[in-house]
């Protein structure tokens, strides 16, 4: 794993550095640009006067240390921006992906029962719609009407703006709000989740209805299906207890790489919502071009699959014995 | 049946005990995560948080934030000059109802010699930073030595500076290494702020970039004289101010700002409507129409920033822009037109690289369309059905949308036979081509960081060594060069406003930069927000405001 992801770093590096971009620009601003003396001293100031080849050992040999260099933008550690950041990123994927995965495999179940029924239609219509939405689009949307013109919800940001977030121990505004015994803090940062986590769980419910259907349906074919059936066995028992624990697998790979991708990739949502997570911080890395943040948030994408990856198998041997006992 | 039961049962057992445990460790994991107390994060609302109430006073700002830094010697966006007026103070401030007056703050007088090159200020006595400290001569000469030093984006403000003597400690005599009357004015730049000396030396700050390492320690701590200091920052979040609570001069009416992130004009006008902000000052045009209400006011002000079309012959695939094409370009635009579609009307033309209001744009005539006069222009020249790369940044500034602009540029162009081939890319980009090869059409913006009209010939004028007559890579002009040494040599208005105008007249004649469109500031804030203002040098005053 520590060489997949400096091959990943490397790599990263390496494109970076080929783009026909200039970092600077984000240091100096483009007033600058022409101002020997202010680039001189920005390029020392950021290692950027070495050879690239050099920048690269500096870089390699830092990132050995568990240093990721520090942000062209925010001009702190990105380790320390990840880690700043990483949990307003994890709250709402948790939120996302757990509400997302519980009503896609609701719907998925009743659209593969209801097979052609008007319960399919609507499940799969649902689905469809998740899955097309872009995500600016229809978080402008609820903002817009559930927020702005109804006031059902809580606007952006994971808190009201003049609320004071909980004091940090895991990040999780949930979660460290209860920690220090503030319940209406708590019940401002769960209600704050709701629009942005359905927005982004809204895409999740449609790739898992659609595979749970699909895989279910996959069941039903199945002997093993018919035998229970014909043997008496209750339609909740048939399909709960045997049908379905074959067709989660293939759904708990995709959870968790939507998870995994979700950690990175919910950039527009985050940029909507003014969520100061890991996707927004990877757009302002990438306009900017911002090297060393740009490489700590692949080295985090990185991370995040192979764990997941990890997190796949160990869950695959829970759902299915043959594994386990294999 | 009861076996299967039985072993079902276990291996619900077995499940929820994995799931606990899985679920400590990963509790454990993100509170390891979580808690990193030597983390330089600007974290400093320990405690169990609060809930907004209708009762808190808090001025609360969405915008959408450019932080670069806040160490005060290496800040330079639109949101550190808010920053900087509130917590660093200059020697010499603006008075906001005129934007042109130049006020005492913690100098109490200062004059000038008829050359333009010694400058002597008095320190008010009463002044003193946030922790209680006097301020002295030796914090303005660290300041501005460490400004010019770092080398940072706003150096070049203190750039003329040769010697500071600070023998007295309530005397600052500053010497130029050549005469320099907009000194007064880069004065009352917010970047010229004064830091505590002996607070910043403390926490790692030198003179030196090589050795200067508190730029960490400042995006958590301030070192101010302002009526506000920095309470927390979290970048891509909110930046919170706290009354300073010692001011020496007459103290915040808030006891806490709220500059709270927030990307886009639609939320944050959403956000005002509904009362969770309570101003919004990035507002276009289109999103602020219909804002103004019983609960919110929106005023509508003229501003000194402006969008401007750059023309460089010398770019690789420029040849074809000649004196003389530039000047069909210029004559080619619809302004009205340009203003209607960028700014939705709510703006000015502007006829030179100095905006308007600045000293020398009092007689500029305004620019005006004439495609007859372009085309025969173009036609003498010999050129016809011309294309030319349009690279430019993909920004939205001020309101305006630079897609849009340049579409509408494409589109006037297309009519007197010239092809704009528009490239839109992220700034980055834009930098290394136009550093590069050059780019022979582009459009950038500028918003001053002074009162001072010297800022755009340094800026946008050919003399040798401005950042336009690099990038355009025209020959350098001696006139404007010695136009402006003019300039900074006298102190007398009435000079400077007419070699200002001389100088404007000549950008004008070179069409390098044309502007396009000086777009209207929409100040909206809630109705009960009291001493809203833009102020040139310094965005908006926080100091000033209230609530009534």
């Amino acid at each position: 794993m520590p060489l997949l992801l400096l091959g990943i770093a490397s790599l990263v590096f390496v494109v970076s550095r080929l783009t026909p971009a200039d970092p600077l620009v984000s240091i100096v601003g483009e007033r600058n640009l022409n101002n020997p003396e202010v680039v001189a001293a920005a390029k020392a100031r950021w290692g950027l006067d070495d050879t690239v080849l050099v920048q690269y050992s500096t870089y390699m040999k830092n990132l050995v240390q568990g240093e990721m260099g520090t942000s062209f933008t925010t001009r702190k550690p990105v380790l320390d921006d990840l880690i700043d950041r990483l949990p307003a990123t994890l709250e709402l994927t948790f939120t996302a992906l757990i509400g997302g995965s519980i009503i896609g495999i609701g719907l998925g179940v009743a659209a593969a029962r209801k097979h052609n029924k008007f319960v399919d239609h609507i499940a799969r219509f649902f689905a469809l719609i998740g899955s097309s939405l872009p995500a600016f689009w229809s978080g402008l949307l609820v903002l817009y009407v559930l927020y702005a013109r109804l006031g059902w919800f809580p606007g952006p940001g994971r808190l009201e703006p003049r609320s004071t977030p909980p004091g940090r121990i895991t990040g999780f505004y949930t979660i460290d709000s209860l920690l220090h015994g503030n319940v209406s803090l708590f019940w401002e940062a769960t209600t704050h989740l709701i629009l942005p986590a359905a927005v982004l769980g809204w895409g999740v419910v449609g790739i898992v209805t659609r595979l749970v259907r699909a895989s279910l349906l996959d069941e039903f074919s199945m002997e093993y299906v018919r035998v229970g059936r014909a043997m008496g066995l209750r339609e909740r028992t048939v399909v709960n207890t045997h049908a379905m624990r074959n067709a989660l697998l293939p759904t708990i790979t995709i959870v968790a790489f939507t998870f995994a991708f979700l950690l990175t990739g919910a950039v527009l949502t985050e940029t909507v919502f003014s969520w100061p997570g890991v996707g927004s911080y990877a757009v302002d890395a990438s306009r900017n071009l911002d090297f060393p943040a740009i490489i700590g948030v692949t080295i985090l994408g990185g991370v995040a699959f192979l764990v997941t990856n990890l997190i796949t198998d160990i869950a695959y041997a829970f759902a299915d014995p043959r594994i386990r006992l294999s | 049946m009861v076996h299967v039961s039985k072993s079902l049962s276990t291996r619900r057992r077995r499940f929820a005990r994995r799931t606990a445990a899985v679920a400590v460790v990963g509790a454990m994991v993100l509170a390891a995560c979580g808690s990193d107390p030597d983390a330089p994060s600007t974290d400093a609302t320990s405690g169990t948080g609060s809930v907004s109430t209708g009762s808190d006073t808090a001025l609360v700002i969405a915008r959408g934030m450019d932080v670069n830094s806040l160490d005060p010697s290496l800040a330079y966006c639109d949101t550190c000059q808010i920053y900087m007026t509130a917590v660093y103070e200059t020697l010499i401030g603006l008075d906001s109802s005129d934007n042109q007056t130049l006020v005492p703050r913690l100098a109490a007088s200062w004059e000038g010699n008829a050359e333009q090159t010694d400058f002597t200020f008095t320190l008010d006595p009463a002044a003193k930073f946030a922790d209680g400290s006097k301020v002295t001569s030796a914090d303005v000469k660290f300041s501005w030595e460490r400004l010019k030093g770092l080398q940072g984006s706003a150096s070049y403000l203190a750039g003329s500076i040769e010697t500071i003597d600070a023998t007295d400690e309530g005397v600052v005599k500053v010497t130029l290494d050549a005469a320099n009357s907009a000194f007064l004015a880069q004065v009352n730049s917010p970047y010229l702020g004064i830091i505590n000396s002996k607070m910043a030396i403390a926490n790692g700050a030198t003179l030196d970039p090589a050795t200067d390492k508190a730029e960490t320690w400042f995006l958590a701590n301030s070192a101010g004289s302002g009526a506000f200091a920095l309470k927390a920052y979290s970048a891509g979040d909110e930046l919170r101010l706290s009354r300073n609570d010692s001011y020496w001069g007459t103290p915040a009416a808030f006891p806490e700002v709220i500059m709270k992130e927030t990307p886009t004009a639609v939320t944050q006008r959403q956000q005002l409507e509904q009362g969770a902000v309570d101003i919004a000052m990035q507002l276009s045009a289109d999103v602020a129409a219909g804002l103004d209400s019983g609960d919110v006011t929106v005023k509508q002000v003229p501003s000194f920033n402006f969008v401007y079309l750059a023309l460089s012959e010398n770019a690789v695939g420029g040849e074809a822009l000649t004196p003389d094409v530039r000047e069909a370009i210029r004559l080619a635009l619809n302004y009205d037109n340009l203003i209607q579609v960028t700014a939705g009307g709510a703006g000015q033309s502007q006829p030179s690289p100095i905006p308007n209001g600045f000293a020398g744009t009092a007689n500029l005539p305004k620019p005006t369309q004439d495609v007859a006069k372009a085309k025969a222009l173009l036609a003498a020249a010999g050129v016809k059905d011309v294309t030319l790369d349009a690279t430019y940044p993909s920004f939205n500034v001020y309101g305006v949308d630079f897609s849009t602009a340049m579409q509408q540029v494409q589109t006037d162009l297309k009519a007197v036979g010239i092809n704009l081939e528009l490239n839109p890319v992220e700034i980055a980009v834009w930098a290394d081509k136009i550093g590069g090869d050059g780019i022979p059409v582009t459009m950038l913006y500028f918003a001053p960081d002074h009162t001072d009209s010297s800022q755009y010939v340094q800026y946008f004028g050919m003399a040798e060594g401005t950042q336009w007559q690099g990038w355009s890579k025209t020959e350098p002009s001696t006139e404007q060069a010695d136009l402006l040494g003019q300039a900074f040599a006298t102190q007398d208005s009435v000079q400077r406003a007419a070699l200002y105008e001389q100088l404007a007249t000549a950008m004008i004649a070179d069409n390098v930069i044309i502007p396009v469109v000086n777009p209207d500031l929409f100040l909206a804030s809630r109705s009960d927000i009291t001493g809203m203002a833009y102020s040139a040098c310094c965005n908006l005053d926080l100091s000033k405001l209230g609530r009534a």
